[in-house]
């Protein structure tokens, strides 16, 4: 459905996209993750047509973005990053113009503008002049634009911007019905959102593609740090040996709270040592009530790929959690 | 064809929903009907057959002098205000754009001229009126209009803020008159006089006033229209590579 070749954009002085390429197929929610100025929203504007990209090729719906760029714009609804509209218009009004230019036949345009209304929820507002709606309403008419006229493809850039959180919940719940029936790529730095909504995700920065996938294939790949955490209950320091002699562990961190302990293993060579830390503790008598690879939030895995780290930095630096009573080595 | 009228019919409305029609509609009249009444006391004083160049002349000032506020905002708002990254991400193309807008604000001096066209009728009812004259001027008060208008459109392309454009368009057409009042210091044999003499807007609009339509004039000035409009076109369409 959107197909992107090694897409490159330039400003004079900036290399804004340096050769991205990535394929969002029919009927899937992708999301575009990175951090502002990554070119989250040049990709976009390419996608849209408002932009022509300096290198390589987009197509969208089989489309070429540059050469057949009037099919694509009839084939794709968008939701620019800053929401612009006519603010001197009527809701209705505002939607039956976009309708129009468009090209939704006029037979149709009264029963698509109402149908879009309902759904974005802009029924008691469609007589309202939309300077003065507030910011929730707004992104609503901007986003009931995007889908007027039936597009196959809907680019949404930021949509939840700006919206208090009983908002974003209910524009997750329209992207994610959006989804069911059109091709949906939106953009976020926003990471619970994207993982809550996309069935896909590509994470950009500094113009280049750093990690694309499902949010499990990503986990997989990213996210396990090959340690393990450990939560035990029993006498810590005794434990913490009993680790120190299992074969295969590198090193220990230990965080001790009342009586429960809590550890990051790390093995030597990414071995599994899961098995025989759980034998080892249960032999003890010690009651084992975690035992699981650690896992990088979305969070943590956006921080690792879009920052870039210091080089002299020691790579197996532990985290030290705050209640950290004693720590080995 | 539909895009176009949509986005024409649109942009028309802005002037009506904000004072700039109403401003530009009370000067238009106020000035106009001022000229009207003193010049037609003036003819009766001096027992002139009545004459509607004089009114003619005041509706022309007045186009001259708001045709930066009919343009400034047409493109330079839409970039400001960000609505061109919506507009022209709909099937809609940079030409349409751009013509819907001149439409637009030609329209609207069409509209006003409409509106003076009383003061003919109060001439018809108590005198002689040389309709095609009358007809010739109103053609220069479009052509000055629309020389004007698509300048300033070009003008208002190149800007983010409507202020800038507005001075720049401003300025533009106060030279447009100023060039009238230069050319009459230099040798009527010397090339510079001729080319002033093509860019001279109100000594253009004099021989329409006398009902001379000049080809030559019109075909330059048509030109100069297009001009402005295609190089427009080529502005908007160039925020694409740049």
């Amino acid at each position: 459905m959107i197909e992107v070749r090694n897409l490159t954009k330039t400003y004079p002085g900036t290399l804004a996209l340096c050769g991205i390429s990535f394929r969002v197929e029919k009927g899937e929610v992708a999301g575009f993750l990175g951090p502002n100025g990554a070119g989250k929203s040049t990709t976009m504007r390419i996608l849209t047509c408002f932009l022509a990209p300096t290198g390589g090729s987009a197509s969208m719906a089989g489309f070429d973005v540059v050469r057949q760029s009037l099919e694509v714009r009839r084939r794709v609804g968008y939701l620019p990053e800053s929401n612009p509209l006519y603010a001197e218009m009527r809701v209705e009004e505002y939607l039956h113009f976009r309708a129009r230019i468009k090209g939704v036949a006029a037979g149709d345009r009264a029963r698509r503008v109402g149908e879009v209304v309902e759904r974005c929820g802009l029924a008691e507002r469609r007589a309202s002049i939309i300077g003065h709606l507030s910011k929730g309403y707004r992104q609503r008419v901007g986003l009931a634009d995007a889908i007027v006229h039936n597009p196959e493809i809907v680019i949404l850039d930021e949509p939840t911007q700006g919206l208090d959180p009983n908002q974003v919940r209910e524009m997750r719940d329209v992207i994610r019905n959006l989804g069911k029936e059109r091709t949906v790529f939106l953009s976020s730095h926003i990471l619970s959102e994207v993982e809550k909504v996309c069935g896909r995700i590509l994470i950009i920065n500094r113009g280049k593609l750093v990690e694309q996938g499902t949010p499990e294939e990503i986990s997989n790949r990213r996210m396990k740090t090959g340690r393990v955490r450990l939560d035990v209950r029993g006498d810590g320091r005794a434990i913490k040996e009993a680790l120190e002699k299992t074969p295969g562990v590198a090193r220990i961190l230990w965080a001790a709270k009342s009586d429960m302990n809590s550890y990051l293993v790390e093995p030597r060579d990414g071995q599994d040592i899961r098995a025989e830390i759980f034998r080892r503790c249960a032999g003890s008598g010690w009651e084992v009530f975690e035992l699981a690879y650690e896992r990088l939030s979305l969070e943590e895995l956006f921080t690792e790929v879009t920052v870039e780290a210091p080089a002299e930095a020691p790579p197996t630096a532990l985290p030290v959690p705050p209640s950290a009573e004693g720590t080995a080595p | 064809m539909t895009n176009f009228f949509a986005l024409a019919r649109r942009e028309l409305g802005v002037y009506f929903v904000s004072p700039m029609a109403y401003v530009i509609l009370t000067a238009l009249l106020a000035l106009s009907g001022f000229g009207f009444t003193a010049s037609m006391e003036n003819f009766a004083e001096q027992r002139l057959p009545v004459d509607f160049r004089p009114t003619l002349s005041a509706i022309v000032a007045v186009v001259v002098m708001t045709s930066a506020l009919v343009t400034m905002r047409l493109i330079a708002e839409e970039k400001s205000k960000g609505t061109i990254e919506i507009v022209l991400t709909a099937p809609v193309t940079e030409t349409q754009f751009v013509l819907a807008k001149f439409a637009a604000a030609m329209t609207l001096l069409v509209y006003l001229n409409l509106l003076t066209v009383g003061f003919v009728l109060i001439i018809a009812q108590y005198g002689q009126v040389d309709w095609g004259a009358v007809a010739c001027g109103y053609m220069g008060v479009l052509l000055v209009g629309a020389v004007l208008y698509s300048a300033g459109l070009f003008i208002s392309s190149l800007c983010t803020s409507q202020v800038t454009a507005g001075m720049i368009t401003f300025m533009l057409s106060f030279v447009l008159i100023v060039v009238g009042q230069v050319s009459p210091y230099l040798a009527a044999e010397s090339w510079l006089y001729r080319v002033l003499g093509y860019f001279n807007l109100y000594g253009n609009f004099a021989d329409f006033l006398k009902g001379v339509v000049d080809v030559g004039r019109l075909v330059f000035l048509l030109s100069m229209v297009i001009f402005s409009l295609f190089v427009t076109v080529r502005v908007v369409e160039s925020r694409r590579w740049r």
